[in-house]
């Protein structure tokens, strides 16, 4: 047999091996290995040990230090501010229709992944757009949020991101930056009163132990996860490997899909175990909050790099999308 | 010997002369830093509403202190070292390992540079700020944050400079000369832990 | 081959390379012999990065309102009130010393800043009395690792960051074991004090007198009740609590107690920063450092080591404990906490260690380490504070290192002394 060297993509993920990002790292690495006959491999590097955020990754993925990263939309806005349209409230109404939108190929992530070629002048490729920790959600410490007025007042938690910060002013919360390591302490000592993240972090970073013992389903953000690789590596791979690449990214996306939606169960039933009031709200109180978060798609499309291009991609995606699982349904109860 | 003294002029009167204004620089930074934390402290909790920049400004601060303090600590002997050996060694041998050691630190620095130049104009350089704007004429300009970067490569730069006049003062020690200007003794410096 | 970086690491520490530029060249060299350029950029990329870093400027902050509190004349308050209680006792001012250094570490995060601050008013006065240079800079130095086990604490914001704990968690299991080794110094003290008839410092204080120091010591001993207060009301975060302390410093220096002035301000700041850039430099390489570490697999590697000398949780702590006093000889507190603290805070906390228990048992260690020939800092600020000879102040520090190796393995193997204050305040299960 003729010997070839192996590649070793080096891949890296901000997060912990309890998180949907390494589930879907194991059956990437799995499915690569296995269908190059170990022709690349691929070395995880899980934490923060090779950078620590964003912007130093990203500056990894571009100059070929790390190939493989997984950021949330947040830790790549200051250079990608579009990726900010994950963060739009209320767009997408559920995981089947979230799931539908982000498959490759459809306008949406054809246009996301074009827009990151052109502004990374070509240093790195989005390669597929997954999940981490389901749906964001408002949770706090003082009080069951029903509609947009109980949050008023509420020192919420938010990155020092525009967009996280407009919609939580929208809904008449007040938005505070706390580095994520000191969040646990402060909403112990009540520096803020609440956050937005999803279940699978309040359960994993023990925030109800804090007193976080609000939740409320709203569901306000998708917690798309952008995979990237970094361009002059994937397109130095002969076309089988890439082909076998491509495919990982797949796997790997449906992985990350399933994952968030299994951990859930366990994470909403801890935290109702231990006394935490979960909420969901009815149809007429989920409009209350996308009402008032309308002035956040204005911001969106008016003060963001390319925010009109994707915000209309993504729009006639999920009307696409919405169409499509409809006639399914229908389809089926025939 | 005079071609030395020479060489060495240039570097001492510019680590003279700008240390000490990177120095003034750091002392405001500093100054600066505890304001703007206790301008957020006073936003969150008295009035309700925390600033989204208050926590990137003092960072950018810091950044900035480190890069054009560490410059004048380095050229004062500031930095923690072990130097059992340096000091029982005769005197003559201790000049040539301190040659020694100035020059790895010469070629760490180098590599700094070189590095730090290709970061700061580099991709990474290119993300904008969270939330530093400057007010320009025309509008609010985002701050990217290669002007963040800039302090550790400037910071590589003055130290490298210094590195170079500290070999050269190391070289005429060891030939003998005796007449050097010293380094500006330090205050009653604490030295770090 | 990566592996090899600990070793070159700790051959240019020892001929005298500053640790900045080890931590930096001995990765780089390995790197680029091994082919691995782009690898060096990344070293680089993470001294920044590792500087870039909201809860580390707590430690500029703290070390700010340190040197103001002593600029402003609160030191020599503190050391006036510490003699009002324990000056008429038999080695009064060896007490004091030790008293001085506690209520200090409320105030500072730092031992250096203990060191030189209470050394340079107590060695001589020591003297004066009768006490052997040596043994007044050896109390002094042996005191002073009081100052980073009881909050503020530099070394713990470090751990805390490296390790993603929380700041407030490990501030407050500190205040017990801070306080153990101050009492085991006294101890200590009581016995030579009897042995050898140490002087008494001053006739007994009258409760007047006492009232009187107690009042003026009033201002600089809310401080700590501010920092900690403030933290566990949720008014503001440990790196704000910080910043207030340096307002709260130069309020009662400037307005309330009219010890510090105005033209002072500047210096205090200068010196601050200088100590805070070399600091952060050191954790920004340090953190480079690690980047290389976790390249070369070294943890794994180290913990399945670890792991097949015991699984029995008891005996690897009185092992690690050995480790770590060795490594405290030789390396700082704050790099010795960055590269080790993620080589070994996992493998204890998997064991069931709790990990707030480990991150004390690892700061205080190290942090004595500061105190312990041949290489600690604080004996060298002893000495340069005193005029006494590195050499002299580390045979005389023995007896009290002998305690504090005691309060070590108190701490480590009684796990309520750190525990339960973060516990009862609810920051720790
Ligand atoms: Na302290
Ligand atoms: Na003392």
């Amino acid at each position: 047999a003729e010997h070839t060297e192996t590649i070793t993509l080096r891949a890296t993920a901000n997060s912990n091996e309890n998180d949907e990002d390494y589930d879907g790292l194991i059956v990437f690495k799995n499915f690569v290995e296995q269908a190059s006959n170990g022709a690349i491999a691929v070395e995880m590097f899980i934490g923060t040990q090779l950078c620590s955020n964003g912007a130093e990754c990203m500056q990894g993925v571009a100059d070929g230090a790390i190939d493989i990263y997984v950021s949330t939309s947040g830790g790549t806005s200051g250079i990608f501010p579009f990726v900010q349209v994950l963060d739009l409230p209320y767009l997408m109404a559920n995981d089947r229709v979230a799931e539908g939108v982000l498959e490759n190929g459809t306008e949406f992530v054809t246009t996301m992944q074009d827009m990151v070629e052109e502004t990374s002048g070509g240093a790195i490729k989005l390669m597929t757009i997954g999940n981490t920790g389901g749906w964001r959600n408002f949770a706090n410490t003082q009080r069951r949020i029903e509609t947009p007025a109980d949050l008023e007042g509420l020192k919420i938690r938010t990155v020092v991101a525009d967009l996280p910060q407009e919609l939580t002013r929208a809904l008449g919360a007040s938005p505070t930056p706390i580095p994520w390591p000191e969040l646990f302490t402060s909403l112990q000592t009540g520096v803020v009163e609440g956050s937005k993240n999803g279940i699978t972090d309040i359960m994993g970073m023990k925030f109800p132990d804090a007193g976080l013992q609000y939740l409320t389903l709203d569901g306000h953000a998708y917690m798309g996860a952008l995979w990237f690789m970094n361009g002059e590596r994937f397109n130095g791979l002969t076309d089988d490997q890439k082909r076998i690449v491509v495919d990982g990214f797949y796997q790997l996306q449906q992985a990350t899909f399933a994952s968030p939606k299994r951990k859930s169960i366990d994470a909403y039933q801890a935290f109702q175990e231990g006394g935490g009031d979960l909420y969901v709200p009815t149809p007429e109180q989920k409009q209350m909050f996308a009402d008032a978060a309308a002035p956040v798609y204005d911001w969106f499309t008016q003060n963001v790099d390319g925010g009109k291009a994707v915000y209309d991609a993504m729009t006639a995606t999920v009307e696409k999308v919405e169409a499509e699982i409809a006639a399914q349904r229908e389809a089926t109860i025939q | 010997m005079r071609v030395l003294k020479g060489l060495l002029w240039p570097f001492q009167t510019w680590n003279d002369l700008v240390l000490p204004v990177g120095r003034i620089v750091s002392i405001v930074a500093i100054a600066l830093m505890v304001a703007a934390i206790l301008v957020q402290v006073f936003f969150r909790y008295v009035l309700n509403n925390a600033l989204p920049w208050p926590d990137e400004a003092a960072r950018f601060m810091m950044l900035w202190m480190t890069g054009l303090m560490a410059p004048m600590a380095y050229r004062r002997g500031g930095f923690v070292a072990i130097d059992t050996i340096l000091v029982l060694l005769p005197r003559v041998l201790a000049a040539a390992l301190s040659l020694v050691l100035l020059a790895i630190a010469a070629v760490v620095l180098g590599f700094a540079v070189r590095i730090g130049w290709s970061e700061v104009t580099g991709f990474g350089g290119r993300f904008a700020t969270a939330s530093l704007y400057l007010p320009l004429p025309d509008g609010w300009y985002r701050i990217p944050r290669s002007w963040m970067m800039a302090s550790l490569l400037v910071g590589v730069v003055l130290m490298l400079i210094v590195n170079i006049e500290l070999i050269l003062r190391n070289i005429l020690t060891l030939l003998g000369a005796e007449d050097l200007k010293e380094i500006a003794p330090a205050e009653e410096e604490i030295m770090a832990e | 081959m990566l592996i090899w970086f600990l070793p070159v690491f700790l051959i240019f520490l020892v001929l005298g390379l500053p640790v900045f530029f080890g931590l930096l060249a001995a990765p780089g060299i390995l790197l680029w012999m091994a082919g691995q350029e782009r690898d060096i950029t990344l070293l680089y990329r993470n001294v920044y990065n590792g500087m870039d870093s909201f809860p580390l400027m707590a430690i500029p902050f703290f070390m700010l309102a340190g040197e103001l509190m002593n600029k402003g004349g609160i030191t020599a308050r503190l050391v006036e009130f510490s003699q009002a209680l324990m000056g008429h006792l038999r080695g009064g001012l060896a007490h004091v010393n030790v008293l001085s250094s506690m209520l200090f570490a409320g105030l500072s995060g730092s031992a250096v800043a203990d060191t030189s601050a209470l050394g340079s008013m107590l060695i001589p006065a020591m003297e004066r009395q009768g006490y052997t240079r040596k043994f007044a800079a050896a109390i002094t130095a042996a005191s002073s690792v009081i100052g980073p086990i009881i909050p503020p604490s530099g070394i713990m914001i470090i751990y805390a960051y490296v390790m993603g704990e929380s700041v407030a968690a490990l501030f407050l299991a500190g205040i017990v074991p801070g306080a153990l080794v101050g009492v085991g110094l006294m101890i200590v003290i009581k016995f030579m004090a009897d042995k050898y008839d140490f002087p008494v410092a001053s006739r007994k204080s009258t409760w007047a007198e006492r009232g009187q120091a107690s009042l003026k010591a009033f201002f600089p001993l809310l401080t700590p009740v501010i920092i900690m207060g403030g933290i566990l009301l949720g008014i503001f975060t440990p790196t704000e609590a910080a910043a207030v302390a340096v307002a709260y410093a130069l309020f009662i220096g400037l307005f309330v107690m009219r010890t510090l002035k105005f033209s002072e301000i500047g210096e205090v700041l200068s010196r601050s920063a200088t100590t805070s850039a070399v600091v952060l430099l050191l954790v920004g390489a340090a953190m480079a450092f690690k980047t290389v570490v976790s390249l070369s697999h070294a943890p794994e590697i180290m913990a399945d080591y670890i792991l097949s000398l015991s699984e029995n949780p008891l005996i690897l702590l009185f092992l690690i404990n050995l480790l770590l006093f060795a490594v405290g000889m030789f390396l700082d507190a704050g790099p010795a906490i960055i590269i080790l603290g993620p080589i070994l805070g996992p493998i204890f906390v998997d064991l069931g260690v709790d990990p707030i228990h480990f991150a004390i048992i690892m700061s205080v260690n190290l942090t004595v380490g500061l105190a312990t020939p041949p290489m600690g800092l604080v004996l060298f600020v002893a000495s340069s504070v005193s005029g006494e000879r590195v050499e002299a102040i580390s045979r005389a520090i023995l007896p009290f290192l002998a305690v504090e190796v005691l309060v070590i393995f108190l701490i480590t193997y009684i796990p309520a002394l750190s525990m339960t204050i973060p516990r009862l305040t609810g920051f720790a299960n």
